[in-house]
């Protein structure tokens, strides 16, 4: 259902089979509206517009994007991924070099360095495809689990670093997540979205890279031995920050709560900043109860008011 | 666990003998002077009282009448809160404005939350909007209806848990407030209730901080757990950033088994003797703060004192228990709930002609926690109880107990008293107290532009 006069759309149904009834729950003021269809085997159709008379308040319309916005955000959201490949891959080489010398106290700070920048790449949903579990998997669910052979990457060398593994054991794996990283800088371009599909991917990954920072980060679940899942999800926040800085120049007008956004936002930065040290982060474990709260709050909120956002740019994500 | 009913007896179906009814003793200033009733009589009474304490109004039917007389000589079952249900077994709203909150006075519902909030709020101002958030959402979860739909502007406003039409399912919410929210956090500790303290540990309590106290109680009670969760999502979404939970217990009320009072997991029927919800003098003198009260705030006015105490109960070892130890521990006969020395449920116990206990024992619970003396009456408490059940323990165990619950006027003068009485009962070998806390139950929400302590935050 859209706003006839500039095509803004008040709600949408997507996939409705053959012959079957869905609902749309609109809430309808004063106005003009119309329905148009978008089919598989059909162009667009649109339906007759409708006055509804009366000065009633009701809905609002979202605005959808023109092919430039589009391109324009996409090329920006390359960029982003683009300059961060590069910084990963010399990163990561330092850490392997680290390791392999045997310089594993050097390497346990290569490896925040390097692991902080994977996350502020900001991947979530897949966005790289295999080179995701390859570069950050988890051994859960893993026969074997942090000794089985399949456990490669980032979680892998935390464990090592950080439970006594020596240089010759460390090597391999090291070696692995060099050869991996370089791999994914050479095949990012083909792996890239088209721009009609990756401004919907880029508003999901706005609001989805806080969720899985606050599962897995804030509450330690992913804490290997390095006790710096704060400092990850500190990074979840830059990766945030950048999503939502492409997307902006778009959100004001399409988005009541922004300012609320960002001032959630600058409220969980303050907060999670303060674990930050002379003597490095506060592992997520020795949060106290109160901490904890505060944290959890402002991540709460926050995650709140972003989940708006893959709503709102949910028909840039063309019917499959 | 306790059972602090009035000294004047619930006696509900023997004829009322003024010579040994403490009632009509010309000392018991405070209580009013009633003769017993029929069970039909008294629910009715009871019905009547929710009216005028502005909860359940004109939503008590007739149909339900005639079950609860069916089921029960009791005063009133759990399932006449909010009046007659719908087909699918979903209750009337409760009205959600008055000078009381709502869910004060009506009988235990079905099923309940209790919880309390650590508030996050930074400031005073956050905490107002903290307070009229809550309130907002409390307002239409009440009442119900067709949440706003989000459109192509957000995920569902809803989590439809309930279906696309909230239903009420006579959900009632009671909010009370800690004594750490009057700290310095918020300017307000010259405000704070004149008796509202952190909760007293007594001699047998094993109190867990992590599960006791915090800024803000909420209480929710309906018909059914999914009205519950629904509330429960709804609320904690719209106050992430403002109040973060610290602790939650589910409970719920049994039906009549077969008749009367419901039982606690003790198999015992719990809370037969309790203060008449249905007289505004009694309640007036034992359950609402009054104007003009030494040292209670103004804004305090119309609220009441909340007890809320987690009990385990040791269920396995309870169960080895031989049934004349139990009966003795308790004071009334497991069968029927009569006590010792009578044979109805609501029969009151004629201590007088049992001075050493040969009957119902000196220490036995209902003896201690309600003497029936006229120098007790201002100790009563108006006490709803739940049953929970969350499992097992990590030793195997189960983990079964009740979460008790008591409004009172003054918590040093009715539930610090009752229970130091109780201090030693036999009954502490099977029960462990280990969770809850003391919180001020706000006054009722007034109109359309009040909201939780309002009052308080002017």
């Amino acid at each position: 259902m859209v706003d006839p006069s500039n095509g803004a759309v008040y709600a949408q149904v997507e996939g409705i089979g053959p012959g079957t009834t869905r609902s749309m729950p609109v809430d309808v003021g004063s106005g003009e509206y119309a329905f148009t269809c978008t089919g598989q085997d059909y162009g667009i159709r649109n339906g007759p517009v409708v006055q509804v008379p009366g000065k009633a308040g009701g809905g609002t319309a979202v605005l959808v994007l023109d092919q430039d916005q589009q391109n324009s955000i996409t090329t920006r959201a390359r960029a982003y991924v683009a300059s961060g490949l590069a910084a990963l891959v010399a990163q990561t080489a330092a850490l392997v070099t680290d390791i392999r010398t045997g310089n594993l106290s050097a390497a346990r700070v290569a490896w925040l360095t390097a692991h902080l920048t994977w996350e502020r790449l900001g991947s979530a949903y897949g966005m790289f495809g295999s080179y995701d579990d390859a570069i950050d998997g988890l051994p859960f669910g893993v026969a074997g689990g942090v000794s089985a052979p399949g456990f490669t990457g980032f979680y892998r060398l935390e464990y090592g670093l950080w439970h006594g593994q020596s240089s010759a054991e460390l090597s391999g794996p090291a070696s692995q997540l060099g050869v991996q990283v370089r791999a994914l800088q050479t095949a990012w371009p083909s792996i890239e979205l088209p721009p009609t599909l990756a401004v919907g991917d880029l508003a999901l990954r706005t609001h989805e890279i806080l969720e899985d920072a606050m599962q897995n980060q804030l509450s330690g679940l992913d804490d290997f031995g390095s006790g710096t899942t704060l400092a990850t999800f500190a990074a979840g926040i830059d990766a945030t920050r950048a999503q939502l800085g492409i997307l902006r120049p778009l959100l004001a007008s399409r988005y009541p709560q922004t300012a609320a956004l960002f001032s959630s936002l600058n409220q969980l930065q303050r907060l999670i900043d303060a674990e930050k040290t002379s003597h490095g982060w506060t592992s997520a474990r020795d949060l106290s109860s109160p901490q904890r709260e505060r944290l959890d709050a402002a991540a709460g909120q926050t995650v709140e008011l972003l989940s708006p956002i893959p709503v709102i740019f949910e028909q840039e994500r063309p019917i499959p | 666990m306790s059972e602090h009913g009035r000294p004047t007896g619930d006696d509900r179906s023997l004829p009322s003998n003024p010579a040994s009814n403490p009632a009509s003793n010309p000392d018991v200033g405070d209580c009013p002077v009633r003769s017993a009733r029929p069970g039909r009589r008294t629910f009715l009474r009871g019905v009547v009282g929710l009216g005028a304490a502005g909860a359940a109004g004109t939503a008590v039917g007739i149909a339900d009448v005639h079950s609860a007389h069916a089921a029960s000589q009791s005063s009133a079952t759990q399932t006449d809160v909010a009046g007659p249900a719908d087909p699918q077994g979903r209750l009337a709203p409760v009205p959600f404005q008055g000078v009381h909150q709502a869910g004060i006075l009506p009988p235990s519902q079905r099923q309940t939350i209790a919880m309390a909030f650590d508030v996050v709020a930074g400031n005073r101002g956050e905490l107002a909007d903290l307070l009229q958030t809550l309130t907002q959402r409390c307002r239409f979860l009440t009442s119900g209806g067709i949440p706003t739909p989000a459109g192509a502007t957000g995920p569902p406003s809803d989590s439809g848990i309930l279906g696309p039409t909230v239903v009420p399912d006579g959900l009632t919410v009671v909010v009370g407030m800690g004594a750490s929210l009057f700290d310095g956090r918020f300017g307000l500790a010259s405000r704070r209730p004149a008796h509202l303290t952190a909760m007293t540990p007594f001699p047998n309590d094993n109190l867990d901080p992590a599960q006791s106290g915090g800024d803000l109680s909420v209480q929710l009670s309906a018909g059914s757990a999914d009205t519950l969760l629904h509330a429960l999502r709804d609320i904690t979404r719209h106050t992430r950033g403002g109040m973060q939970l610290r602790w939650r217990m589910d409970g719920f009320a049994s039906p009549p088994r077969p008749s009367g009072t419901p039982r606690n997991l003790l198999g015992f029927k719990d809370g037969i003797a309790n203060p008449d919800t249905a007289s505004a003098t009694e309640m007036s003198q034992l359950v609402w703060v009054r104007a003009g009260t030494s040292g209670e705030p103004g804004w305090t006015v119309g609220g009441s004192y909340l007890v809320i105490r987690l009990i385990r109960m040791f269920v396995e070892f309870w169960d080895r228990v031989s049934i004349t130890e139990q009966e003795n521990m308790i004071g009334r006969a497991r069968d029927t709930g009569a006590p010792l020395d009578a044979n109805s449920e609501f029969a009151t116990p004629d201590y007088a002609a049992d001075p050493d206990g040969a009957v119902i024992p000196l220490d036995a619970h209902i003896r201690l926690a309600n003497p029936r003396t006229s120098q007790t009456s201002a100790n009563q408490i108006l006490r709803r109880a739940y049953n929970y059940d969350r499992g097992m323990d990590v030793v195997g165990n189960l983990d079964q107990g009740l979460i008790f619950t008591c409004y009172q006027q003054n918590i040093k003068r009715q539930f610090e008293t009752v229970q130091t009485r109780l201090i030693d009962e036999p009954l502490v070998d099977y029960v462990s107290p280990f969770g809850g806390g003391y919180f001020f139950a706000v006054p009722g929400i007034l109109d359309s532009g009040d909201y939780y302590g309002r009052a308080l935050l002017p």
